[in-house]
């Protein structure tokens, strides 16, 4: 109770501020600061903090922008971070300050960069002389310009150290430690892409376009560069609208099966058969799809999404009876499902003949040609495409509604406002409803390639409500969470484990049978039809989502659409001659293979004691060193429900079903 | 029917079913070191793709210095590469006591995406490396002329079998499995014991791989292993963790695919319906033995 007198920094804090301005600091000296220009093979034009200029392109008399007040910030943002770790050394209680003056003027040289870039490529734009190709390819030269790893461990390591340093601040304090939920994925995250940059070192040798021999010291500057290349290219998409619409798109099946994987983990279930149930589903979306009434029309939309979900829903309750009934393992069964999914799928549209014993059948499901694909779907099946669904331009221009962001916008202020109203949250979803009627024919114009994004990712978002509420609002919810916390406590207070089993099952398989839509009634893959290259391994990345989502409808969402970023981008590091676009799966893999290792991270940092009891028991001092005795919201800790530990709680699971039957 | 007996009858079909089992058997035989102690392995798959990739890689590397005598260190790469991803499960599950089936799920998307990059980074090409002129010899007469890993395969079954059984290590091995605690307070190392059934699946799986890229074929092409590494796991329940069912139920599940390979050009049954029977039967039988034959003890990390 009596942390006031002392305003230090915390020991544990001061550790976390020292590392990060070392970093920041060490990262301004050792790596280049920005990149003044970038050719088509991503051969750049370094800056360093000291003001050389390593040009590396094929474009060595291209004129740079001016760098001056570059790096007179860099060079202040050095004495800051400087300052920080003497602050840190000493814990200081001023540190806080010096990191975000580091981070801010990080920032400052960033947006100075940039408006320099942005000067050049205006001169472009004007100068008439320029042939078109030539033209473009300068524009692109400098677009691909920018900070560069010096600046980027600057503000990083800037606003790290103003977080320790604010840590010493009991309001503060409460806000960081509500997000210690994500701090397994995030150390995990940065182990892999530390891995992963060690492999891009390894395997890529520095990309030098200009004829000039590397020395040492601008070896390592290029050799550096590769690694904040590799890594800004996969972020890059979240920068333009086109990218961004693909990310989306390639995130809509993982939101499903994240969602699928999370749910079954909740209660205690490890479901591996999301590629299983994600097949049955889109063959069940085709069939109605292809083969419904046309009668129907539109009508046939629902039945066939409906379907998708019921293919799903049946393929995952298999394992949920076998193991409520006899016992057997979900792990084994799902994953045996998935290979006889496969083998339907491919038995269905792979020919359309088969022999039996002697007499030859025939099917009726593949269409011409040579690739294996299903008929294809009526117009009624169809989702419409996002951009089809939210243009209101006039004929033959594109302009997108705000409404969505229009309603998001008020939902959240109402949601603020009315934080303290009963019935707060109905409230502003009724004034949200609103707001997208009203700004509905307000669009925004856009040049944008078509894209295959859909309706599916609304169905996916309406899963991810439904998840929430399913879980955290009904009784039902209540009674699979308290079966995959503990089966024994759960079966004792008057919760069947056989009916959670089953249902939590069934309900993971129709969300990753939904996935389905996405792939069929989306047509995602470019065609309405159900084609041999859909790509069921999504249900196996659902897994790493929904390890990285922490299990949770938000954090599923979340990492589906870091995934789905990354994706995208990494269509770009195959510029570089030696990264294959897999090394996206490799980090996905690291990520998983680090979240399962806790982050290599002490229990007593992850989810430490509740400070009452850290101080009876005179340890915890460590985790939790300033405001010991200040009680976390009570509500918080509600909303944290924690994560079962699936292998033990499926073991008991497995004995109280069987005790049962 | 008579046709497809004549065919069954053929040593054709005979080497082709020899060649189906073998890959089975030997990642069946790891997985069982690793379960009997106590460590559910479902990254069999991703351990024969580090096997069959390492082979390979190795291979190549050497051949141009050392000829014939490459590819027998390519096996010797490949069961190390495997046994060291092995161990990286290991050390995951067992000291940072990780859930067992998330971390074998993180070595099989491992091996979904690391043979991408190396053959990107090595030739160029994100799916197969080129051909070894050198692959492992083939030893036998007429068509039945099979790779050595073959007959390590037959060898290792019954040395698996007698280690098990009859050697002061398999008892430690299976007393880990069963009951960690009380094999703890007899003065076992748990720890120890878990981590070596775990690196040895590796390096059987990892064999398993060699056999595949440079026994089988001569090179390694994406997504070499094709599920056999799950379909070993199925072998290993569906034999109930023992080595003499291992045995049985690869033979069994050899059968099956060498047959679905052989359907292909006949008219009995469809061939992709036939291959998926391993799975169901798995299945069915898991669902009639409960998990009574399994060691007691898997699964769960050793508390303290």
């Amino acid at each position: 109770m009596t942390h006031l007198p002392d305003s230090r920094l915390s020991p544990a804090a001061a550790r976390i501020a020292l590392t990060a301005s070392a970093a920041a600091a060490a990262g301004l000296l050792l790596f280049p600061l920005a990149t003044l220009g970038r050719g088509f093979d991503a051969d750049p034009v370094l800056l360093h903090l000291s003001g050389t200029v390593i040009n590396l392109s094929a474009n060595p008399d291209a004129p740079l922008p001016p760098t001056g007040t570059v790096l007179a910030l860099g060079w202040a943002a050095l004495a800051l971070a400087v300052a920080s770790v003497v602050g840190a050394l000493r814990r200081a209680p001023w540190v806080w300050l010096t990191g975000l003056l580091t981070a801010m003027l990080g920032i400052a040289a960033v947006v100075t960069l940039g408006l320099g870039l942005n000067e050049q490529t205006a001169r472009i734009a004007a100068d008439t002389t320029l042939r078109p190709g030539f033209k473009r390819q300068l524009r692109s030269f400098y677009e691909s310009g920018g900070m560069n790893l010096a600046l980027f461990l600057t503000v990083l390591g800037g606003l790290m150290t103003a977080g320790a340093g604010l840590s010493r601040f009991p309001a503060w304090w409460e806000r960081f430690n509500r997000l210690r939920g994500l701090l397994v994925p995030a150390v995990a995250i940065s182990l892999a892409v530390l891995v992963g940059a060690v492999v891009v070192l390894v395997v890529q040798p520095a990309v030098n376009a200009s004829g000039t021999p590397l020395t040492p010291w601008t070896g390592w500057l290029a050799k550096s560069d590769l690694v904040y290349f590799v890594y800004s290219t996969l972020f890059a998409p979240v920068t333009a609208l086109n990218p961004l619409l693909e990310s989306l798109k390639l995130a809509t099946p993982l939101i499903f099966t994240g969602l699928s994987v999370a749910f079954a983990f909740r209660t205690g279930l490890f479901n591996i058969g999301a590629p299983g149930q994600l097949t049955m589903g889109a063959i069940l979306a085709m069939l109605v799809g292809v083969y419904g009434p046309a009668s129907l029309g539109w009508g046939l939309l629902p039945l066939s999404v409906l379907a998708a979900a019921l293919g799903g829903a049946l393929w995952g309750a298999i394992p949920g009876v076998l193991k409520a009934r006899f016992g057997s393992s979900e792990v084994i069964n799902t994953i045996m499902l998935n290979y006889v999914a496969s083998a339907i799928f491919i038995f269905l549209i792979g020919s359309n003949t088969f022999t039996f014993l002697g007499r030859e059948y025939s099917l009726p499901f593949k269409a011409e040609g040579f690739e294996p694909a299903s008929q294809e779907l009526q117009e009624g099946a169809r989702l419409p495409t996002l951009l089809n669904l939210f243009n209101v331009g006039a004929q033959g221009t594109t302009a997108l509604t705000v409404a969505p962001l229009a309603a998001l916008l008020v939902y959240a202020a109402a949601r603020l406002a009315l934080r303290r109203t009963p019935r707060g949250g109905w409230l502003a979803l009724g004034a949200a409803l609103l707001a997208a009627v009203l700004t509905w024919r307000v669009g925004i114009p856009v040049t944008v390639i078509g894209s295959q994004l859909n309706a599916s990712f609304l169905i996916a978002l309406a899963c991810v409500g439904l998840f929430g509420v399913l879980m955290w609002r009904t009784a039902t919810g209540y009674a699979l969470r308290a079966v995959g916390l503990s089966p024994r406590a759960a079966e004792y207070g008057g919760i069947s484990v056989a009916r959670g089993t089953i249902l939590a099952m069934t309900l993971a398989g129709m969300f990753a049978g939904l996935a389905g839509t996405h792939y069929v009634n989306g047509g995602a893959l470019d065609e309405y039809r159900l084609k041999a290259n859909m790509p069921v391994s999504v249900g196996f990345d659902g897994i790493a989502v929904a390890l990285m989502g922490q299990n949770t409808p938000a954090g599923v969402m979340a990492a589906s659409l870091l995934f789905g970023t990354i994706d995208t981008g990494s269509v770009g590091v195959q510029r570089l001659e030696n990264i294959s676009r897999d090394i996206v799966v490799v980090l996905k893999a690291l990520i998983v293979l680090f979240i399962a290792a806790g982050g290599f991270l002490s229990r007593r940092v992850t989810d430490p004691p509740p400070p009452q009891l850290a101080g009876a028991t005179g340890g915890g001092g460590n985790a939790v060193p300033a405001v010991v005795g200040l009680t976390p919201s009570v509500a918080a800790q509600e909303r944290a429900t924690p994560n079962p530990n699936v292998t033990v709680a499926s073991e008991t699971n497995k004995e109280v079903t069987q005790g049962e039957s | 029917m008579e046709s497809l007996f004549a065919q069954l009858l053929t040593t054709a079909f005979l080497a082709t079913f020899i060649r189906s089992v073998v890959p089975l058997l030997l990642t069946g035989l790891g997985g069982l070191f690793s379960e009997r102690s106590g460590v559910v392995n479902i990254a069999l798959d991703g351990l024969i793709i580090f096997g069959a990739l390492a082979g390979a890689v190795t291979t190549l590397a050497l051949e141009p210095s050392l000829g014939a005598l490459a590819p027998w260190l390519g096996w010797l790469a490949g069961a190390v590469v495997g046994g060291l991803i092995a161990w990286v499960h290991a050390v995951v599950s067992i000291k940072y006591r990780a859930d067992q089936v998330i971390s074998g799920t993180a070595i099989n998307l491992l091996a979904a995406g690391v043979p991408a990059v190396i053959l990107t980074a090595l030739y160029g090409s994100s799916t197969e490396s080129p051909k070894v002129q050198n692959a492992l010899p083939l030893w036998g007469f007429g068509e039945l002329r099979f790779s050595p890993p073959v007959f390590f395969a037959l060898l290792a079954v019954l040395v698996t079998w007698y280690v098990l059984y009859r050697t002061p290590y398999g008892l430690r091995l299976r007393a880990t499995g069963e009951h960690p605690g009380a094999a703890a307070s007899m003065g076992v190392n748990v720890r120890r014991m878990r981590y070596s059934g775990v690196i040895l699946s590796g390096i059987l799986a990892g064999t398993a791989g060699v056999f595949l890229s440079i026994g089988n074929l001569d090179s390694y092409v994406r997504n070499i292993s094709a599920g056999l590494g799950f379909i070993s796991l199925a072998a290993l329940i569906f034999g109930q963790w023992k080595p003499l069912g291992v045995l049985g139920a690869t033979v069994l599940f050899g059968f099956l695919q060498a047959l679905s390979i052989t359907l292909g050009g006949t008219n009995l049954l469809p061939p992709t319906l036939v291959g998926a029977l391993p799975y169901l039967i798995t299945i069915v039988a898991l669902a009639f033995t409960g998990r009574s034959a399994a060691p007691k003890a898997l699964g769960k990390p050793l508390d303290g």
